[in-house]
């Protein structure tokens, strides 16, 4: 019998975390005043009030959120193994911001000659440009890709606003959307662009991640051992950068998922490796989670997800960079 | 196995840190490059396990351009271990070996009997076979030693370079270690290091290449070549050269420090 090395810790915290994945997705169809039954879940086809929560209201938002969280998920697994360091996140260091802005102008400024996605993605692209160039170690150096990610951050976010007031200048939601991202009034058209998305990139990440396993051994024995670990690099930050770009079209620049959910993989398997797939699997739970909180939190205003994932990821990044600061390794 | 550099002239963007260098690393040898700081050591033995890209002239194995293999193909032939290398978090000592059977994997055959038979031999080798379930974060300074270079005989290749394998070992584990290495190349291997201490090399080494401001200045068996005026030479120290009490090997006595005087 020849003992395939796959932890089995890592099968049980996936097989957990799908789990409550499932869990959590029934919790954001039946909870609430337009909450459905069991048993109009269990009934197919759906009609009456469960088709319209199904089909328009809570279905694709579910269904985005799922995609995007993994899309986060997955995308900060891949910006973390290249930086080797938890804080070399898409959202710490400006991507996101950057893909927001992209999509903010895509979407406000040339509506229905840009699409949102492609905006996303050139916006994406400009950021890490931006940050690759101006720290002058590329992504090496955690502390440096910190600070450049502030700028970028602030020119994104100030751009943002800039085209959101230009264009929406009396709609608080619309900024809040661009600037915190959102997954109020989701449509499957949004949720079949991040699924794809996802497809199409997934398999790319597959065959990439023996070599980024390779890869956290650094630099001079990753290539000692033929894994190419430059090759690698470009081709982790490519992908990480289309699955942010992704997410960041259909639900804005949500904070933390990227940064979070990798590090949670982590900690729940305490083994080493990528974890691409937990990661993506974290994200997707952290964000269906985040989304049933502003969906069903006592408050009168229905605020976007967005600004859950801040208020809890901020907490989270402050103990982090407090870490790291004690470590050493800023 | 052989494996030489052409005309290989390597540098960091300034000045080249090792110029013009041709040289054939013998076959078979307990190979040791010792010489000053900055001599450019390192950074052949990085040109020679593929880690840094010449910027002219060529690495050759079996007689043909380094960089013209694939990178597991390489890998399969000659192994590096660097200096001072990081073990990732929560790693045990058996999935540290375990990764150096990346260059025989690919796509469709990704794991196989060859593969355990190859961890466990090398865990055996070093010594490691009761610690495979350690944390590798959790070993004393000499076992995790040994457990990285457990990790590239799980390489199975035919030349091994070590880049100063012993530094932040203390004394014992370092002739522990320098002992694994020369029965490592009793079985047969050619293994080439990098070492500091020439007292060390002169007595391990069954050939010695001595380096000096990128490039090669002697090379030959140790008692051939450690000498005085060697040593006046290329590190600037006066001394002596003493055959070792115990070895017969050459033994550098420095003529630094005061002469003790009878109470």
């Amino acid at each position: 019998m020849i003992r395939v090395p796959i932890a089995r810790r890592a099968v049980a915290v996936a097989a957990g975390l799908v789990v409550l994945l499932l869990a959590a997705g029934v919790a954001t169809l039946t909870l609430g005043r337009l909450g459905l039954s069991l048993a109009d879940l269990t009934s197919w086809p759906p009609t009456g009030k469960s088709k319209f929560v199904l089909e328009r209201l809570r279905g694709p938002r579910l269904v985005v959120a799922a995609g995007v969280g993994a899309a986060l998920g997955l995308s900060g697994a891949l910006f973390q193994n290249v930086t080797r360091n938890p804080l070399g996140s898409p959202d710490v260091i400006g991507l996101s911001t950057g893909a927001g802005a992209g999509a903010a102008i895509a979407a406000l400024l040339f509506p229905g000659v840009v699409p949102t996605p492609a905006g996303a993605l050139a916006g994406a692209v400009a950021a890490m440009a931006l940050v690759y160039f101006s720290t002058g170690t590329g992504f090496r150096h955690p502390g440096r890709l910190i600070v450049a990610g502030i700028g970028v951050y602030a020119i994104g976010t100030a751009i943002i606003q800039y085209v959101v007031y230009a264009v929406e200048r009396d709609k608080a939601s619309v900024l809040t959307a661009y600037v915190n991202g959102s997954l109020n009034t989701r449509s499957w058209e949004q949720a079949a662009t991040i699924w794809v998305v996802l497809l199409a990139v997934v398999p790319f990440v597959m065959l990439l991640s023996r070599r980024l396993t390779m890869s956290e051994l650094g630099d001079e024995l990753a290539a000692g051992l033929g894994a190419e670990p430059q090759r690698t690099r470009v081709a982790a930050v490519v992908l990480a950068i289309v699955l942010s770009a992704g997410a960041v079209a259909v639900a804005g620049p949500i904070s933390f998922i990227a940064l979070t959910a990798p590090q949670i993989a982590r900690r729940l398997t305490r083994l080493p490796g990528p974890h691409l797939t937990l990661s993506a699997l974290t994200g997707a739970l952290l964000l269906v989670l985040a989304d049933l909180a502003a969906q069903q939190a006592p408050i009168p205003v229905s605020l976007p997800v967005g600004i859950y994932t801040l208020a809890l990821g901020g907490l989270y990044l402050g103990y982090l960079l407090i870490r790291e600061w004690k470590k050493g390794t800023l | 196995m052989k494996i030489a550099t052409r005309n290989l002239t390597i540098s960091y963007g300034g000045a080249p840190v090792v110029g013009d260098l041709t040289l054939d690393i013998p076959e078979g040898e307990f190979t040791m490059i010792i010489g000053p700081n900055g001599c450019g050591k390192s950074t052949l033995v990085k040109a020679l396990g593929r880690v840094l890209k010449p910027d002219s002239g060529t690495v050759e194995l079996d007689g043909r351009d380094l960089w013209s293999y694939r990178g597991r193909e390489a890998a399969r032939k000659v192994a590096l271990l660097p200096q001072n290398p990081v073990a990732p978090e929560g790693i045990t000592v058996s999935g540290l070996v375990r990764r150096g059977r990346y260059p025989h994997h690919t796509l469709l055959r990704q794991w196989s009997r060859d593969d355990e038979g190859a961890i466990a031999a090398a865990l055996e080798r070093t010594g490691l076979s009761e610690l495979a379930d350690a944390q590798a974060g959790q070993l004393s300074g000499g076992q995790r030693q040994r457990a990285w270079i457990a990790m590239v005989l799980a390489q199975q290749t035919g030349l091994l370079l070590l880049d100063e394998p012993t530094t932040f070992l203390d004394i014992s584990h370092q002739y522990e270690l320098l002992e694994l290495c020369r029965d490592l190349h009793d079985e047969g291997r050619t293994i080439v290091a990098v070492l500091h201490d020439l007292n060390q090399a002169a007595r391990f080494a069954t050939h010695l290449i001595v380096m000096n401001g990128g490039t090669v200045v002697a090379q030959g068996p140790p008692s051939r070549i450690v000498t005085t005026e060697l040593v006046r030479d290329v590190f600037g120290l006066a001394c002596d050269v003493l055959p070792d009490p115990r070895t017969a090997t050459p033994m550098v006595v420095p003529h630094a420090g005061r002469v003790a005087t009878a109470p």
